[in-house]
């Protein structure tokens, strides 16, 4: 099983078709910031966005979007916070915050936000 | 195969749509320019040049209905329909302005202040584009631990500096290092008070601060009229701001986990501080200041225009990828001022041109204090810039003068300034009062919430802070300075 650890290491990228995004590993996700929408509601009646994980991805269908590579530039990011799989969520270290960001050919780039990138939890 | 076509023809829609809407500009301006040379010269053959046409050609009432309709749309389009109006605002926007205009040039046969307003437009969009962009390629960090005084004397600052580079130039270069400085501390009303501040109330010194003093600038009100006659105004309203910040922020008892702070404050992007100051020289271009400046008239943009534009796409294409990235920079706020700015301007001709002939018959009724507070209370709900104007072409009603004209302009400031005192500060003030009352306001929050920060419903923001902080302190200014002074 893949970790959002190994993957930032390895640079490995992830996916996105439409408005449907692959991450590569299994995680649990928090908290999502898309353009100025701050998705918390991850129940299974949510209007914003739909979320599965499996074994080896973890993928997002953001609803309110029909492609994605329309709405989000070049300059700007998909933000989360997520944590590992098999980690607590109660402990704040554990949290992780991702930035996602879409190229060409269904290429998402996805790294760890820096100081520059502004993300608050 | 099919997506990608999908998205060339969706792309490809877009950049026609925009064409068009450059298109319509330049064609409008064209046929503007020669049929006021026709009738100019049979003006001259008359002998009746010197009576304002406004007074010839009285648009109808039902002609301000696009403006209505149009400001409707933009106080409710981002509230409760927000992916429709996303995608749409600017075909609304277009399609009522050629309602307008065609109704000028068609059934009323004017073309003088339509060709103005476009210039007008021109100068506008100039300006906000490029302050815009040039912001967007810097990025600021200061390494300070946040105190309320420290940020306090932060908001100051960005009071200042919306003076020189515009309230939303302040608001995009200097809300992230604002977060940045209190993210371990952050809290909504941080944000409500830099909205007030640094988007609102600190631009009220010069027409670079905020639109509407620009547009008056335009319009024929000297540059420096604005920090003679409202400084101390402009003080009392942040002291009175300032004070109730530094107290909600003394009560904020979470502080950083970080120990060691090097006080200093890095600025990357330097070379975009070059254009920003090519930017602000760029204003005092004009003809009507240096006669060694051409004129390119009949054109709607002159020099100053030229050369904003060119700041534009050089800081674009200049600007380090990584800066523009922690900026998250993106062209649609600046797009949307365009598309909606450009159906105000045009829309709100009718109006203009109604309120000035109304306030004629109301005369002394309308004294300082009705500029003041009507002033303010549309500056709250719709754009403050066309708030402005129509105020202003209200004011000069009443001593039969005629906004669209400049020497008209410069001669009511001579008359009486209170009612351009009035509605000048009013317009700036109040534009803090709601997330939709002035441009950066709905910036600063898109910024906050990109960054994570919930911020309070368009209702909220009126009763929690609008109502309890900045009305009385705008009613002190009205006492101090307005009330019982025509």
């Amino acid at each position: 099983m893949r970790t959002i650890k190994d993957a930032l290491e390895n640079k490995i990228n992830g996916l996105y078709y439409g408005n449907r995004v692959l991450l590569p590993f299994p995680c649990y996700i928090l908290k999502i910031v898309i353009e100025d929408d701050i998705l918390m509601d991850f129940s299974p009646s949510s209007k914003s966005l739909y979320i599965r994980s499996t074994d080896s991805f973890t993928e997002i269908y953001f609803k309110e979007f029909k492609n994605l590579k329309e709405n989000i530039t070049k300059y700007e990011a998909i933000k989360l916070v997520a944590v590992e799989k098999d980690e607590d969520i109660f402990q704040m270290d554990n949290h992780i915050k991702l930035a996602l960001r879409l190229e060409d050919n269904h290429k998402l780039i996805i790294e760890k936000t820096d100081e520059d990138i502004l993300f608050l939890e | 195969m099919a997506k990608r076509s999908d998205l060339l023809k969706r792309n490809n829609s877009k950049k026609i749509y925009l064409l068009t809407g450059i298109l319509l500009l330049f064609f409008l301006n064209t046929v503007l320019s020669s049929a006021e040379v026709k009738n100019n010269l049979n003006a001259d053959t008359l002998n009746v040049a010197s009576i304002s046409k406004t007074q010839l050609q009285q648009p109808p009432i039902y002609l301000i209905a696009p403006f209505v309709i149009l400001l409707l749309a933009i106080a409710t389009g981002p509230l409760f329909y927000k992916h429709h109006w996303e995608k749409h605002y600017g075909k609304y926007s277009i399609l009522l302005a050629v309602i307008v205009a065609g109704y000028y040039v068609f059934v009323l046969n004017e073309f003088s202040g339509l060709q103005k307003t476009i210039t007008e437009y021109i100068s506008f969009i100039a300006l906000m584009t490029s302050l815009f962009v040039v912001a967007s390629g810097i990025l600021i960090n200061v390494d300070r631990k946040a105190t309320p005084i420290v940020n306090t004397i932060f908001l100051l600052i960005g009071a200042v500096l919306a003076n020189f580079i515009g309230t939303t130039g302040a608001s995009v270069l200097l809300i992230k290092p604002f977060i940045k400085l209190n993210k371990d501390r952050i809290a909504t009303y941080h944000i409500i008070f830099f909205i007030f501040i640094v988007s609102n109330v600190g631009g009220a010194l010069t027409p670079l601060g905020d639109p509407p003093l620009f547009l008056g600038f335009l319009s024929g009100v000297p540059f420096f009229w604005v920090v003679q006659h409202m400084w101390y105004m402009w003080i009392l309203a942040l002291i009175l701001i300032l004070i109730p910040f530094y107290f909600f922020d003394l009560l904020n008892k979470k502080s950083s986990d970080k120990k060691q702070y090097s006080g200093k404050i890095e600025i990357k992007g330097h070379k975009n501080m070059i254009f920003l100051l090519v930017i602000i020289l760029a204003v005092f271009i004009d003809p009507s200041v240096f006669h060694w400046v051409p004129d390119f008239s009949p054109l709607p943009f002159g020099v100053r225009e030229i050369i904003m534009f060119a700041v534009v796409y050089f800081a674009y294409k200049g600007s380090d990828q990584k800066i523009l990235k922690a900026n998250e920079f993106n062209f649609e706020p600046i797009k949307e001022v365009a598309f909606l700015f450009l159906g105000i301007f045009i829309t709100m001709l009718p109006a203009l041109e109604l309120v000035a002939i109304e306030a004629k018959t109301l005369g002394n009724k309308l004294n300082a204090d009705v500029f003041y507070w009507a002033t303010g209370a549309l500056s709250s709900v719709l754009d403050n810039t066309p708030t402005y104007i129509n105020f202003l072409s209200a004011a000069m009603g009443k001593y039969y003068l005629d906004v669209a004209i400049k020497a008209h302009v410069q001669h009511f400031i001579s008359v009486d300034i209170i009612y351009l005192e009035a509605i000048s500060i009013s317009a700036v003030l109040f534009g803090a009062m709601t997330y939709i009352g002035n441009g950066p306001n709905f910036m600063v929050k898109s910024i906050s919430e990109r960054a994570g920060i919930t911020m309070p419903s368009f209702f909220a923001y009126i009763f929690k802070y609008s109502l309890l902080v900045l009305l009385p302190a705008y009613t002190i200014i009205w006492l101090l300075f307005f009330y019982g002074r025509s």
